[in-house]
């Protein structure tokens, strides 16, 4: 999928740096210099200087951006709480809030002209899958220890060798289902609005796939952070 | 957000992905089964390990669906049970 303009990627180019055309390159600041790479960077950075100006000195009485803020953090310390208790949402409230606030910044980018979203290529989500995946195991045996291993054995001894596979089969489908959904869903946004942009764009044609697909931006990272807590407060549980 | 659209997220959030496990759980377990049968026994036992492993793969399918189930029925419980003192004061 060719994408009309990117900026970043004609500015790097008008400086000499390799801008890899197909999807990946080949060396390693070809690699660097690859879109999903430097519009990571661009969100990456989008994130702390907003949060840095809009809080850099916290006031009894909230201003403006303060108060939008406390609304969002506010808001999903609730939605965490909600889901694994308070003592798990205050131990990894950093990690999930900040992939929440990183997965919905880097697909509603995607919208707009001249951007891309680092969501759709399927590096990005499969990093992220991957971290949520080995954390959630890494907590299991924290809790557990070795016990861990009881998770994945049923509630009876002679059901063992018929449940072993199936939860061992769906703990797996979880790494491949959290990352290709979202690189799925926000691929085939970006592919859809530029295909329409090319048919038809003197005529607003791609306008009702943008408002569903901040929709489906806004879904997508909702749904991903959701998935994130309940694996961790199922593999903190107790086993059956 | 209104409350009828803050629902309606919550309901995609909670049911949108439904489909997608179940996809992932068919092929990883047909997937696994493959490769046993063609890597690890060199063809010999060709049809078999495919076919457990596809059996396999759709009950762990079915399995995290079930998963889905319960845990929505349960939380619509503890919702009923907080709002339920509300109603009689």
């Amino acid at each position: 999928m060719e994408h009309p303009i990117l900026f970043i990627s004609i500015i790097l180019e008008k400086l000499g740096l390799p801008v890899p055309h197909g999807p990946v390159g080949h060396s390693l600041l070809e690699q660097l210099c690859a879109p999903y790479m430097t519009y990571t960077w661009l969100v990456m950075a989008f994130l702390f200087f907003v949060s840095k100006l809009t809080l850099g000195n916290l006031e009894m009485v909230p201003g403006k951006g303060q108060n939008f803020w406390e609304l969002a953090i506010g808001g999903m310390d609730d939605f965490f709480s909600d889901n694994m208790g308070r003592e798990m949402t205050d131990k990894f409230f950093p990690m999930i809030a900040t992939f929440a606030l990183y997965i919905a910044c880097a697909n509603l980018i995607g919208l707009i002209p001249g951007f891309m979203s680092p969501t759709s290529s399927i590096n990005t989500t499969l990093a992220l899958t991957l971290i949520v995946w080995f954390s959630h195991h890494l907590i299991g045996f924290k809790e557990h220890g070795l016990h861990y291993y009881k998770h994945f054995m049923g509630p009876v001894w002679w059901l063992v060798p018929l449940l072993l596979p199936i939860e061992l089969i769906s703990n797996l489908a979880r790494l491949l289902s959290l990352s290709i959904r979202l690189f799925g869903n926000i691929m085939a946004k970006e592919t859809l609005l530029a295909i329409l942009f090319m048919l038809a764009g003197s005529f607003f044609a791609p306008l009702p796939i943008m408002i569903l697909g901040v929709l489906v931006s806004i879904v997508q990272a909702m749904v991903f952070v959701l998935l994130t807590v309940v694996y961790f407060s199922q593999a903190s549980e107790h086993a059956h | 957000m209104s409350d009828v659209k803050k629902e309606f997220v919550q309901l995609l959030a909670n049911y949108g992905h439904i489909g997608f496990t179940f996809v992932a759980a068919i092929l990883i377990g047909l997937g696994g089964g493959i490769y046993l049968d063609q890597k690890v026994f060199d063809g010999r036992t060709q049809p078999w390990f495919t076919f457990i492993g596809l059996a396999f793969g759709i009950a762990a399918g079915y399995k995290s669906l079930l998963e889905i189930l319960w845990r929505n029925k349960d939380k619509e419980k503890d919702q009923e049970k907080q709002e339920k003192p509300k109603e009689e004061d």
